[in-house]
């Protein structure tokens, strides 16, 4: 069967939100359909979203810069999560409510990365979850999340790390 | 148990560090040595411990400190042992100096404090290999950076051994007649400390800092692994070979010296290729002062490396030798040394002063803590000193290297008094009020499956 294809690259130009439309298109798939998407960056979030209805991913980054990503109905088989990063108490991350905040940290210097994850830590709702991708381990951002109270977990991705930081609450 | 991953002493270290270069540099200003000078004159002595001792491996084992935790996401062993090495060290070091000046002046009995610095010194290399090489082992899987410093620290066991067999024959030749002619050695002590130890580590952490602070891939390939083979083969039989070649100079000992001399070239010349391949996959377009200003410690390395092979070519390796040895310490490491400092003080300040601040109101940005403009025109004066130095050095004219070291000396103090001020954040508290953080993001709604943020580099976006 042919997938849906939905090109969001002129949208997401303009600074535009396209995952309503994703979801509606979601919701349109015919069974055994996948979806192609077309986007200006590789949108590791949305993984997770979808991920979680059970598609499987394959991103190709194009020469021009763009990327192409086809979701595979029922081919999700959930990443083993493996903690880098032992945190402050034992957590299991399957519990935790959907991420509320994505932050795509890949290509900022350090301690941008920091600076931005404690930002938007500072501003969730108590038991909320940030999920964060970044290049490099933070290792020093660990000790102030930590005196913060948030429980955290690691996982290794290709190029880099993802974290699910949850507040107390 | 996540540990607080910032090394304590580490700044101590640093400032340590630079008192014990700026010393050794007022030694060379005011003419008690410079490098054609004879090696057993108790002020070359002085003044080559304080370098390699004093400045080279206090700031080396201070960066690893705080490097080694970073590279291998473990914790040191401990942080009072660290403070437990720098006090050993530095008072090793003080005791030695007492001791070559007693020696000199013809007080024989402050000799004592000659092996007992020298015994301290060891007592504090030991603890800080112990606090490094326990992550370092620890860590999987290891990185490159780490096992160049692994690499590096086996080098600095035979450069400390060496060194404790020559004060033994020194102080008891009379006991170990056919261990005397090891004395011959100096040359492969100074390649195992300034090649194999200093160098392999400064690149192995180069290897982790140049792509960090310039976003570049830090995944080196085979290119980044032939520079570690190719360079631990080419010292290690460089020096072993040397040492054998003391007591049986045949063909065989001379030719497995030349393959390891001609490995240690190769290994410089890939790693140099390397670096500047690091600078071009750079994603961040604008170079900061500090990586900017460390390609001088880089070509200095590159005229190393040519000249060397020159004067080998020429058979005439000996001749330079002092030249060469002032620029690899200056130049390549004491130039890589003072211009990453400009970042790492920096950083660890705003860590510590402004890391518990984070997301609960403005703080100043890591580079609103140094002034590029007060900090640029030492990094030109010092790369000029150390390049009029060295020619002088090379010339045989005395005049001229004290000429050469005066800029040198004024750009270490001028640096310094940066760095002190990045530590005490005083550019920042003079620009106050900071540059407020952007408006604070609305909180978002929570266990939503539809709140979804694409958030990339500095474009944040809700959705509705």
């Amino acid at each position: 069967m042919e997938p849906l294809t939905l090109d969001l690259r002129e949208e997401l130009r303009r600074g535009g939100e396209p995952l309503p439309r994703i979801l509606q298109a979601v919701d349109q798939l015919a069974p055994e359909q996948s979806l192609r998407l077309l986007t200006t960056f590789e949108p590791l979030p949305l993984y997770a979203v979808l991920g979680r209805k059970g598609f499987g991913h394959d991103a190709v980054r194009h020469g021009d810069g763009d990327w192409e990503i086809r979701f595979q109905p029922g081919t999700n088989t959930a990443p083993a999560r493996t903690a880098v990063t032992p945190a402050t108490r034992p957590t299991s991350a399957d519990e935790w409510p959907t991420p509320s905040v994505f932050l795509d940290n890949r290509g900022l210097q350090p301690p941008e990365p920091m600076v931005r994850i404690l930002d938007a830590f500072e501003h969730l709702g108590a038991g909320a979850v940030l999920e964060a991708v970044n290049e490099r381990d933070p290792v020093f951002l660990y000790p102030e999340l930590q005196a913060r109270g948030a429980a955290i977990h690691t996982e290794k991705v290709q190029g880099g790390v993802r974290l699910l930081i949850r507040r107390a609450g | 148990m996540i540990t607080n991953r910032l090394s304590r002493w580490t700044p101590h270290f640093f400032a340590s560090a630079l008192v014990n270069f700026i010393g050794a540099e007022m030694l060379m200003l005011a003419g008690v040595t410079w490098p054609a000078h004879a090696l057993g004159a108790a002020g070359t002595l002085i003044t080559i411990h304080l370098l390699v001792i004093g400045w080279l491996l206090l700031l080396v084992l201070g960066a690893l400190f705080q490097f080694v935790p970073v590279m291998t996401t473990l914790p040191l062993a401990s942080q009072t042992a660290a403070l437990a090495c720098l006090v050993a060290v530095e008072g090793g070091l003080l005791g030695m100096i007492a001791g070559f000046l007693g020696v000199a002046g013809g007080t024989p009995r402050l000799a004592w404090l000659l092996p007992a610095g020298g015994g301290a010194v060891t007592i504090g290399i030991a603890i800080a290999l112990w606090n490094v090489g326990v992550p370092l082992a620890r860590a999987r899987p290891s990185s490159l950076p780490g096992r160049m410093v692994m690499t590096g620290i086996a080098f600095l066991v035979a450069t400390v051994t060496l060194g404790l067999l020559f004060a033994a024959v020194l102080s008891a030749p009379a006991a170990m007649p056919r261990l005397t002619p090891i004395l011959a050695g100096v040359g492969e002590h100074a390649l195992s400390g300034l090649g194999g130890w200093f160098t392999l580590t400064a690149m192995g952490v180069s290897y982790k800092l140049l792509p960090m602070f310039m976003l570049a891939p830090e995944e080196r390939g085979a290119l980044g692994r032939g520079v570690h083979l190719v360079g631990a083969m080419g010292f290690a039989l460089a020096v072993v070979a040397g040492l054998a070649a003391i007591w049986r100079p045949i063909a065989i000992v001379i030719d497995i010296q030349r393959i390891g001399d001609v490995a240690i070239g190769l290994a410089v010349a890939l790693y140099l290729w390397d670096v500047r391949r690091i600078y071009r996959e750079r994603r961040r377009t604008a170079i900061e002062l500090h990586n900017r200003a460390a390609i001088g410690a880089f070509a200095f390395l590159g005229v190393a490396l040519a000249s060397a092979a020159i004067a080998a070519a020429a058979h005439r390796l000996g001749a330079i030798a002092p030249a060469l040895a002032f620029l690899i310490v200056f130049g390549w490491l004491g130039g890589l040394g003072i211009t990453q400092l400009y970042k790492i003080v920096p950083f660890l300040a705003w860590l510590v002063r402004y890391g518990g601040r984070l997301g609960r109101g403005p703080v100043p940005r890591v580079q609103d803590l140094v002034r590029d403009r007060a900090a640029l025109p030492w990094f030109i004066v010092y790369g000029a000193g150390v390049s009029i130095a060295t020619v002088a050095a090379l010339m045989r004219w005395p005049t001229a290297f004290r000429i050469g070291v005066a800029p040198i000396a004024v750009a270490t103090i001028g640096l310094a008094v940066e760095y002190w001020r990045a530590w005490h954040a005083t550019y920042a508290d003079a620009s106050r009020p900071v540059k407020p953080v952007p408006p604070a993001m609305p909180a978002p709604p929570a266990s939503r499956e539809t709140s979804l943020l694409i958030n990339r580099g500095d474009r944040p976006r809700w959705n509705p």
